[in-house]
């Protein structure tokens, strides 16, 4: 479903990631680990179509983001969420956070026609609140939510218009443990709506907890990718068993 | 109600109200009321006050829809030279007004590219320089407003689906304190001024004493220049109330924005 062939990408003279590969399919879960600073950021913006790498293609169902117009790629786009490390809420009430993604996908006609009527929150709203366990918060403004409420409303905001892939940049890095279980439990329920998700986090527990497969960013490119088990308790590449093993300091 | 009809009542509704607004004010300020026994011929205080608003409220309004727009293009853009453009934004801030005053004479005179429209001394003139004047400060606050807002909330609206204009548009909501703050600043610029608005206005009444192009400024200059303190200062008094007033409608209009 969601690939990346052969992507480098830098910025100015400084490589993040060089010839890089990864892919996620419907319904899987795919862990990104790697140290801070290794580029799991910007190969997830680069796997949301907010960043044009600089080599390599970007496929979703097969069509090359970068190679069709802006048109097309808006429509790719839609049908890609992310979730960042810090949860950046909009200004205005949960309802209005988690509705933004479907907003703005209606027609300006359709748009005006929600705020005249000025009707409570749509169905798909409640049900991804319902996800992240806040359906008793879609009135308060988004501003008087904790931290890690407002973790799970940008969790359910990118839910709500149901993606096909859900990007996650280290979800549950500033957020406590009931939090960080109610994120996981979240990416749980989108595999099993069919949702491919890639989750980077440098919390090898949750990778081992929540991933199909786990990717090992080190440097400059992934040095191995394959299944949790396999990359936790066999990991080929000598580099990825001193990651995973701490013996491989950053 | 045609537009000619309003600009009639206008000054007859700005009179009447400025009345209890005297009284107002000599009750509140504790000043000597010798301070505020000041004749005013009928409809002149209301004719003056309507001018000024008129002409400062429609050079704002026309401003902010060229300089809210340009302040988040710029803002969002990246582009060579955006620091030059900045600079430029900046710089026009501290443009003399009577510099710009003499500008927009050129252009509405006689021999000047706009004098076909015989704009001279009008109120449309006075506008044309209230609005050169306004634009950079509305411009300039207005990209510090935009570039304060937090990347992380324009790459959400982004990757969650949106266009450039839904972009824009939750950039200006975020942005709408320092955005508001932009418009007050070229309201306070636009209103306060008194010499582009002389060169161009010419500071005229008619026959019965009613404004043409005469503001509380220049009448408060006028004022002054023949030694009729008293009379300036309580039109002093009336401008000063009417930002205070226009100051706390906006900051008002904003804070029922947020509760909504």
């Amino acid at each position: 479903m969601l690939r990346a062939r052969g992507v480098s990408r830098s910025y100015g003279d400084e490589p993040v990631f060089r010839d890089l590969s990864i892919e996620v399919d419907a319904g899987e879960v795919v862990a990104v680990i790697g140290p801070s600073g290794v580029g799991k950021t910007t190969l997830l913006r680069t796997l949301a179509l907010a960043l044009e790498p600089d080599e390599g293609v970007v496929t979703l169902d097969g069509t090359d983001a970068w190679a069709v117009d802006e048109t097309e790629r808006l429509a790719l786009r839609r049908r890609v969420g992310m979730v960042f490390q810090e949860a950046s809420l909009f200004d205005g009430t949960v309802a209005r956070n988690v509705e933004y993604g479907l907003r703005v996908r209606r027609s300006w006609s359709d748009r005006l026609a929600s705020v005249l009527r000025l009707n409570g929150a749509a169905d798909a709203v409640d049900e991804s609140l319902e996800v992240v366990g806040l359906t008793d918060k879609v009135d308060q403004p988004a501003e008087s939510l904790s931290g890690g409420e407002a973790q799970r409303v940008s969790f359910a905001r990118a839910l709500a218009y149901e993606p096909d892939a859900l990007l996650l940049d280290e979800p549950t890095s500033d957020l406590d443990p009931r939090n960080t279980a109610v994120i996981e439990e979240a990416i749980g329920e989108a595999r099993d709506r069919g949702i491919g998700v890639v989750v980077a986090t440098h919390d090898m527990h949750q990778a081992e907890r929540v991933a199909d497969r786990v990717a090992v960013l080190l440097d400059d490119g992934i040095s191995e990718i394959g299944p949790t088990e396999k990359i936790f308790e066999s990991p080929t590449d000598e580099r990825t068993r001193k990651f995973i093993s701490g013996e491989l300091v950053y | 109600m045609p537009f000619a009809a309003t600009a009639q009542l206008g000054p007859a509704l700005f009179d009447s109200a400025a009345r209890p607004a005297f009284a107002l004010l000599e009750s509140t300020t504790g000043l000597a009321p010798a301070l505020l026994d000041v004749s005013f011929r009928d409809g002149y205080v209301g004719s003056i006050i309507f001018v000024s608003l008129y002409v400062s409220l429609t050079a704002v309004a026309l401003s902010t829809l060229v300089s809210v727009p340009a302040a988040v293009a710029i803002g969002l853009a990246d582009f060579p030279g955006k620091g030059f453009v900045k600079s430029v934004v900046n710089t026009g801030m501290g443009f003399p007004s009577v510099v710009v005053g003499l500008v927009v004479l050129f252009a509405v005179s006689n021999q000047g590219p706009l004098g076909s429209l015989e704009l001279i001394f009008t109120r449309e003139a006075m506008i044309m320089s209230q609005f050169v004047l306004a634009t950079p400060p509305i411009t300039a606050i207005s990209l510090a407003a935009v570039g304060g807002v937090d990347d992380g909330v324009r790459d959400a609206a982004r990757v969650l689906g949106g266009t450039r204009v839904d972009v824009a548009l939750v950039v200006v909501k975020e942005a709408r304190y320092g955005i508001a703050t932009a418009v007050l600043a070229g309201f306070g610029r636009a209103i306060s001024e008194v010499g582009s608005v002389l060169i161009v206005g010419g500071n005229i009444t008619s026959a019965s004493g009613i404004s043409k192009t005469r503001t509380l400024t220049t009448a408060i200059q006028l004022e002054a220049r023949q030694g009729q303190y008293e009379t300036a200062m309580v039109l002093g008094a009336v401008l000063v109330a009417l930002v205070l007033t226009v100051n706390a409608i906006v900051v008002r209009f904003g804070d029922r924005g947020v509760a909504g």
